[in-house]
Order: C-alpha cells, then structure tokens, then sequence
C-alpha cells in the first residue's frame, strides 16, 4: 500500500512540475460520490496539449465518470478541474467547448449526416461559407466525402463512428473525448480505426482523452496512460514505462498478461535487490522491497514473453507439467501447471524455432527465463 | 450537474408549470372530499360544519348498493373473460401464423377507437332482434368487447419482453409445448396478465356510456346508478360515495405501482 | 409434431368475440338506412332520408360542434401535459415520480360519472372556483361555467390529460439520454437542445397521443350532457336523446355512421397535416 502511495506521490509531483500552460486539462485534488458509493478520490493528473492520454482500468473503475466530469454531465463534489488554466467546475457543458464521441455514437437519428456534423457549428451561430468549408474538410478527413445527405440508420458500424468523429472534430474543440469508441466494432475493423484514429489526432494536433478497459488498445495507441482502479490512478506514464515499471500488483497484472511466481529475496541494498527462483537469479528494483529482509518472500511478476522451457540437463527456475498448448499465428501459447505459481498455473508465450517443438500434454517440464530483470512486490 | 442561470430559471418555470398542472389535476378530488363531509345539504366552501351522514346516506342507499353488486357481477364476469380470451389470442398472435391474423386482431382492437355510444347502441339493437335486451349476457359481451383491446395489449406486451429463448431451452430438455405453457411463459407472464387484468377490471367497473344502452333497471351497474343519482338530486350523498371511490382507486393504483411497477406497465421507464 | 398447439383453442374465442362485434356494428349499419316509425321500435324499409336529414342545419351544428370542442380540448391538453409528460420522465426522486404517476392515472379509472360530478361541485354557480372568486372579492355576481362550451372543454381536458401524458411519457422515456448531451457537447444550450433534439424525436409520440386523444374525446358522453346540461350538445348526446327520449333508433344509428365517417375524417386530416412533423422524428 506505501508503494502505491508512493508512486502516486511521484506522480503527483510530475503533474505539479507539468502546472504550465502546457496542461490542457488539469485535475486537482477532484473528488465524485454517486450516492453512498465514492467514485473517484481525490484525482490529481495533468494532460498536457496534444497529448493522446488514455484512461485505463476495469469496469467501475472511475474512468467513465472522469471524461463525463471534463465534459460537464455533472460537477465534482471537490477539487477543481481546469480546461486551458480556466476553472470549469460550474461551467455547463454546453459552454465547455469539448468534442464527445459516445460509445454508441449518439448520431442524431432525424438528421443527415451533414446535418449532424454541422449541428455544433450552427449552434456556434457561424457563417454559412465557414459551415460548408469546413464541413467539406472534415469529411475529407475521415474519408466519408458523398456521405452528406445519408440517414445514420443507412451507415455501417464503421461509417457511423466516424460520422460521430467527424461531429466532435468540426467544432475544433479544446479537447475531444473519447468512450470505448471502438467496442462495438469487430476485431479487423477495430485495428484499423485505431490507426486511423491516431493519424487524425497527430495531424490535427487536439488533446485527446480516450477511455478503454482494452490494455492492448491502451498501450498500442497512447503517449500516456492512467491505469485506474476503483476510483485512484495507479500510475501514469508512458505505455512502455507501465509495461516495463508497473508501480503496483494492480498495473502489474492489468497491464499485460503476467504471471506470478513465489520468490525469496537473497540480497538488498539501497537500488536493487536479487531475487532467487530455483536455479535463477533475478535482478529487481529494490524500490517496493525496501523493508523486507533477506530471505523474505516476494512474488515475482513474470511476462509470458519472459519465460521459456527449459532444456533437458540445464538448471531450471522451477518446473511445470504441460497442460495446454494454443497456436497462435505467430507465437504459441503454452499453459502449464506450476507449484511456483501464486495461480497455480503459468502462461509462457514461445516465438520462432523453440514454438515449433511439439510437445505432449502431461509432460514435465522445466522453466527457465531468458531474461535477468523482472517486477517484484512484497508476497500477498 | 453544473447549470447556468438559464437552465436554473427554465427549470424552476418548468416546476411551477408542472406544480400547477398537478394542482388542477387534484382539484375535483379536493373539492370533492369538502363536499362530501359537509354537514349541509348545499355547497359551501369552506363548509361550515362536518359531518359523515352523507356516506352513511351513500352506504345505504338501496339503488348504489344494486348498482354495485351489478357492477360487481358484470366486472367479475367480463374481466375474467376477456383475460382468458385476450391472453390465449395474444399467445397466438405472438408464437403463431394463421389466416386472418392482421384481420381479427384489428377488429378486436377497433373498439378503441369507436365511440362508446356507438358500440352500445349497436348492441342494443342487436339485443333487440335477438331478445335478449335485458339480461346480464348483454351487458357482459358488451364490455367484454370494450376491455378486449387492454388486455390483449397488455398481454402482447408482456410476451414481446419475455426472452423467447427460455420456451425454446425448455422445450431443448423435455418439456411438452403444455408443460412449457405452463411453468414457463404463464409464470413470466403472470406480473403482465394481473395488471391487464386489473386494468381492465377497473375500466368495465367505471364503464358508463355503453352501459347506459345496455343495461335495464334491473341490470344497471353502478355508474348508471349515479348518473341517475345526479340527475335528480342534489345532496352530497354522491360526493361521499365519490370520495370512497376515489380513495379505492387511488388506493389500488398505488398497489399495484408498488407490487408491479406502473411505470413499466404503462411503458414509461424506457431507459433509465 | 405439432407445431402450432392450441391454435384453434386459443383463436377461436377471440374470432369469436370479433364476430360478435362485427355483428354490432353491422347492426348500427343496418339501422341506419331504414326508415323510423313513430311509436314503433321496429323501422320501416330502406330509405337514406336519416342521412339527408343531417344536413338540417340543427344537426350540422353539432357535428361542427363537437369537432371543435375535440380539437379545443386536444390542443389545450397538449399544451399542459407535455410538460408533465416531461417532468414524468426526468424526475429523479422515486417518490416524486410515484406521485405524479399516480395523480396523472387516477382520473382516468374514476369512470366519466364520478369526474364529471366533481367537476359539477367545481364550476356549479354555488361551486368551489364561484365561492372562492366571490370570498376574494374579485367578483360580485358568480360566473357561469355551468352549460357553457368552456366548462365542457375544461372538464374534458381534466379527463384526456392521463392519456396525453402516458403516451407523450412513454415516446419521451425512449429518447436516448445521450442524445441530449451530444447536442450539449456540440454546444447547444438547452432551448436550442430541446428544440432540435428531443422534440422532433418526440413528434411520433406527439402524433400518436394527439390522434388517440381526439378519438377519446370524441366518445366522451357523461361530460357534455351533464356539463352541457342540453345547451352544449355533442353527437354522444344527440344519439342518446334520439335513441331513449324519441326512441327514434334509425336516426340515431344514421348519427353514429356519421360520427364514424368524421372521425375517420378528421383523423386522416391530421396525420396528414403531421407527417412532415413526424418525417422529423427517427424512423
């Protein structure tokens, strides 16, 4: 528990060091409470200009009810929240100049397509010439030209959303908002309006926040993330810096698959610490260690990526019993039964020539990893 | 949720508005209630003395208590008929084809849209050249009729909400179509039928212009009984007998809202 | 295997009970080309005389008359239940919503007698509004509301707004909430929010409740004869003193006829004149 508060700590401090007019959205210290259920406590974060910042956690997390505060749905019940410098707390939404793209799109059914993406422009009493011009830039820029006088009912799942991305867009807003845009969407298309979606925020330039309980999606589309959890920010950083330097057991197993292996500290000092599994020995950042003594038991947070099996007469970290084996396209799951595991069970994912050995189910095997660096918490 | 001062304004309009609305909804009620503790035989407002002699009046009066077991007979009879009839031809409607479909049901729901007077009176004239003017069958077929559109709606409802594939994964481990009918769809439906029911139940209760064809002296049912009542005197025995009503309705309603959800019912819950 | 078990069970009653109205109806048909025989209950041969007769400017009257009244009553409780309907919808507190469900539903299971009595003790020369305009001192004679079109209008607005109001309530619950705050996200206040989003999604609600009111009005007979005491008279009224006061059954059939062709008339008038309003609504 010190650690997390540590981390956020450190990251508190980062967000006083980003307290530039850089900071699109800043958020101080904001509390919200739905009845007698508290949703976020306390939230401080900065999002700085340009920035494509996802919010990630399970559902209920506090995500949601994040993006719904920076657009105003309702007010938060402490702190502040600020857009551009400007205090918005009591700020209407419909003064706050956001952009929203709902998860199920929100199209106006009774309009065009024309009409739905010019409806913040006429309600911003704009000139017609400036209407039409950049009505005409927009759907060039989600490709969807020929498209204005379409029914949304008459759109596909794909078209849809990109008539409600297009909607936001148009009105320049200081920040667009994004919730769980592509779920609805199958997987291929889903891949590709990711890409997609980012090509248009790196040219436009806007801060974007995006909400997701997809890790994959989180960590392949951000500059930063915020992993949430049941109404506190865990950690926030860059994908590779949640991946590689998870802060606590919570972004350590929802970032990435991971597996937890029973380890015992052999030697500590002030940076780093050794950590015995088996035959292996592993460096780990001493950071959440610190007070633990040598021979205290650790878990060792392992990447599937990071294990291998070992071969016949090579001095192992533990040992499993395969359990099964899944191809994947280009990496094969192997699930095994491991004595090790906090689970009882591990997950390595082999690539190249190692996954193309076919093995029996039952067999025993030994586990090595081929890496000397790994994430360690004190044992649960 | 943050507002500015022009939502704050429209909303406070809005309240008051809807304030008001609700004030002249309860108006006849309230003033009703006044009249019927009034000591006096006139009307005056505020009333000078209270007294209950008007309900004990009401209680007595032979014609409102024939009117009620009249009404009771033809309600008791006529719901339970149209419930029968509506939920089996809704079940149909839902699960089956057949000719006719889109023609039987539009006839039985048209009298929602026919004037009650006419209804009556075509049944009246179809009493007379059958002879059969002053029974309680006439009066019952009649408001069968008139309850039919409810019931079936209501039911038809209720199916449409009901997930299609719980018949279907009992029929998957066993059941007969009879046994299905009955532990599946009747008990998932059962919330549905008994607000149809009631629904209807009360409508034929309070039914007046089609009864006024129908029935005779000997057949009135209660609503007759009072339109009668009115006509010819102007005591507050009427008012006594309306707040026992009013306060029954009220009574039943709220029942029903809390046991069966009213806002379901009656489809207004939508997505909240 | 059956596919369809209890088909015939289950159809044939209602077929029945759709005969059996058919039968009704055919009857009033049937009545209203033959001819009336004073003192007799039995008419006379065929003759379309009961329909000429309705051209007679007494009878005109009230067919005009009734179709105004409807239309009055309709637009007035459109105008007041909207709102309501709204508020209905939006309400957070359960026991507000309860309340204001509860209050709209009563009066339309109080049944047209005991409604139009009350209203009688509202509007009577010795009634509630008289006294307490005369207590006030903002009148010194009482008005009369008592067998006046307004007093008939007022009354029936009374009994159509629960109909109005859980119609328009039910379109209205339907909406999308999110509808709303895309609009707000995009930066219309909330005139131009209503205006653009929730109304025209409403118009088939709107529409709907509008056509069924007018035909419930239509059919309204308690109201307009003990309110309208005989000055105020719709085609309800008519039938009935023609049928039990002249026994006159031909004619009055030949009024109900009439009355259907009307309603079916205007009915077709206004969802004409609505459906470009309605085009505006999701389909």
């Amino acid at each position: 528990m010190s650690t997390a508060i540590a981390s956020m700590n450190r990251d508190a401090g980062m967000a006083a060091a980003e307290d530039s007019p850089d900071a699109a959205v800043r958020f101080a210290g904001v509390s919200k409470r739905f009845g007698g259920v508290v949703a976020l406590h306390e939230i401080s974060f900065s999002i700085r200009r340009g920035e494509f910042m996802t919010l990630l956690g399970p559902s209920g997390c506090g995500k949601t009810t994040i993006l719904n505060l920076i657009a105003g749905f309702f007010s938060p019940d402490g702190g502040e929240i600020r857009v551009d410098g400007e205090l918005v707390n009591d700020v209407p939404t419909y003064k706050r100049q956001v952009g929203m793209m709902f998860q199920n799109y929100a199209l106006f059914p009774h309009m065009s397509v024309a009409a739905n993406i010019c409806y913040g422009l006429k309600a911003r009493h704009l000139p017609k010439s400036e209407i039409d011009r950049r009505l005409r830039d927009v759907l060039s820029l989600v490709r969807l030209v020929g498209y204005e006088e379409r029914r949304p009912r008459e759109l596909s799942g794909g078209q849809q959303q990109r008539v409600a991305l297009a909607r936001a867009l148009v009105i320049n807003p200081k920040v667009l908002l994004l919730d769980e845009p592509f779920s609805a969407l199958d997987k291929n298309l889903r891949a590709s309006m990711q890409v997609e979606l980012r090509e248009i925020q790196r040219k436009l330039g806007v801060t974007t926040v995006f909400v997701t309980h997809d890790q994959g999606e989180a960590l392949s589309l951000s500059d930063r993330l915020a992993v949430i959890s049941e109404g506190r920010i865990r950690q926030l950083g860059t994908p590779e810096e949640t991946y590689r330097q998870p802060s606590d057991r919570f972004v350590a197993s929802f970032v990435g698959d991971t597996n937890v292996l029973r380890a015992r500290i052999e030697r500590i000092d002030a940076t780093c610490a050794i950590v015995a599994l088996g035959a292996a020995r592993i460096r780990v950042a001493a950071a959440s260690l610190r007070h633990l003594a040598v021979s205290a038991a650790v878990d060792l947070f392992v990447r599937p990526e990071q294990l291998r099996l070992a071969e016949s007469n090579e001095p192992c970290a533990s040992n499993g019993t395969i359990v099964a084996q899944v191809y994947q396209g280009g990496h094969v799951d192997i699930y095994l039964e491991c004595a090790d595991s906090a689970a009882g069970r591990v997950l390595a994912r082999l690539s190249g020539p190692q996954a193309m050995t076919p093995r029996s189910i039952g067999a025993p095997v030994g586990l090595s990893l081929n890496t000397d660096e790994a994430i360690a918490f004190e044992a649960a | 949720m943050p507002r500015s001062s022009l939502q704050r304004l429209l909303r406070f309009g809005g309240t008051l508005t809807v304030l008001a609305v609700l004030g002249f909804l309860l108006l006849p009620a309230f003033v009703v209630v006044l009249a019927a503790f009034n000591a006096s035989a006139l009307p005056s407002f505020p009333p000078q003395a209270w007294s209950l002699r008007w309900f004990a009046k009401a209680i007595a009066y032979q014609d409102f208590r024939e009117g009620l077991r009249n009404g009771l007979i033809v309600t008791s009879l006529s719901s339970a008929i149209a419930l029968a009839v509506g939920a089996t031809f809704a079940f149909a409607l839902d699960h089956y084809r057949f000719r006719f479909k889109s023609v039987i049901e539009g006839v039985l729901l048209s009298p929602l849209f026919v004037p009650h007077f006419t209804i009556g009176l075509g049944f009246l004239i179809l009493a007379a050249q059958v002879g059969l003017v002053s029974t309680y069958a006439l009066v019952i077929v009649c408001h069968v009729v008139l309850i039919l559109p409810f019931v079936l709606r209501s039911v038809y409802v209720s199916l449409r909400n009901l997930d299609r594939r719980l018949e279907l994964a009992a029929a998957s481990l066993g059941a007969a179509p009879r046994r299905v009918l009955m532990t599946i769809t009747l008990p998932l439906l059962l919330p549905g039928l008994v607000s149809g029911w009631l629904f209807a139940a009360i409508l034929s209760f309070n039914e007046f212009t089609a009864s006024l064809f129908v029935t005779t002296q000997h057949t009135q049912t209660l609503p007759v009984v009072m339109y009668n009542y009115v006509r010819e005197y102007a005591d507050p025995s009427m008012a006594a007998l309306s707040v026992i009503y009013i306060f029954a309705v009220a009574g039943l309603l709220t029942a029903a809202n809390v046991w069966l959800g009213l806002d379901r019912i009656l489809n207004v819950d939508g997505n909240r | 295997m059956k596919t369809q078990p209890f088909l015939r069970s289950f159809v044939t009653p209602a077929a029945l009970c759709a005969f059996g109205f058919l039968a009704a109806m055919a009857a009033v048909l049937q009545y209203s080309v033959r001819a009336f025989i004073p003192g007799s209950l039995e008419p006379g041969g065929f003759t379309l005389e009961n329909f000429t007769a309705l051209f007679r400017p007494l009878f005109a009257h009230v067919f005009v008359n009734t179709v105004w009244i409807c239309f009055l009553t309709t637009v007035f409780t459109l105008i007041v239940g909207y709102p309501l309907a709204y508020a209905l919808v939006h309400v957070r507190n359960r026991f507000a919503k309860s309340f204001m469900l509860i209050t709209v539903i009563t009066p339309l299971f109080l049944g047209e007698v005991v409604r139009t009595y009350a209203w009688i003790i509202v509007l009577g020369n010795n009634g509630f509004i008289n006294s307490v305009l005369l207590k006030l001192g903002l009148i010194a004679q009482p008005v009369q509301f008592m067998f006046t079109t307004f007093g008939v209008v007022l009354a029936l607005v009374h009994v159509t707004i629960p109909v109005m109001v859980v119609i328009l309530a039910a379109a209205l619950s339907h909406i999308d909430r999110n509808y709303v705050r895309a609009a707000e996200s995009l930066g219309a206040g909330p005139i131009r929010a209503f205006a653009t989003v929730t109304l025209p999604l409403s118009m088939p609600g709107i529409v709907a409740a509008v056509t069924t009111s007018f035909a419930w009005t239509f059919s309204a007979f308690a109201t307009p004869q003990l309110i309208g005491g005989g000055r105020v008279n719709m085609i309800s009224n008519l039938v009935y003193q023609l049928g039990f006061a002249s026994f006159n059954f031909p004619f009055a059939a030949s009024l109900c006829v009439a009355g259907l062709a009307l309603t079916l008339i205007v009915l077709l008038l206004l969802r004409a004149a609505l459906r470009p309003l309605e085009r505006m609504g999701p389909h």
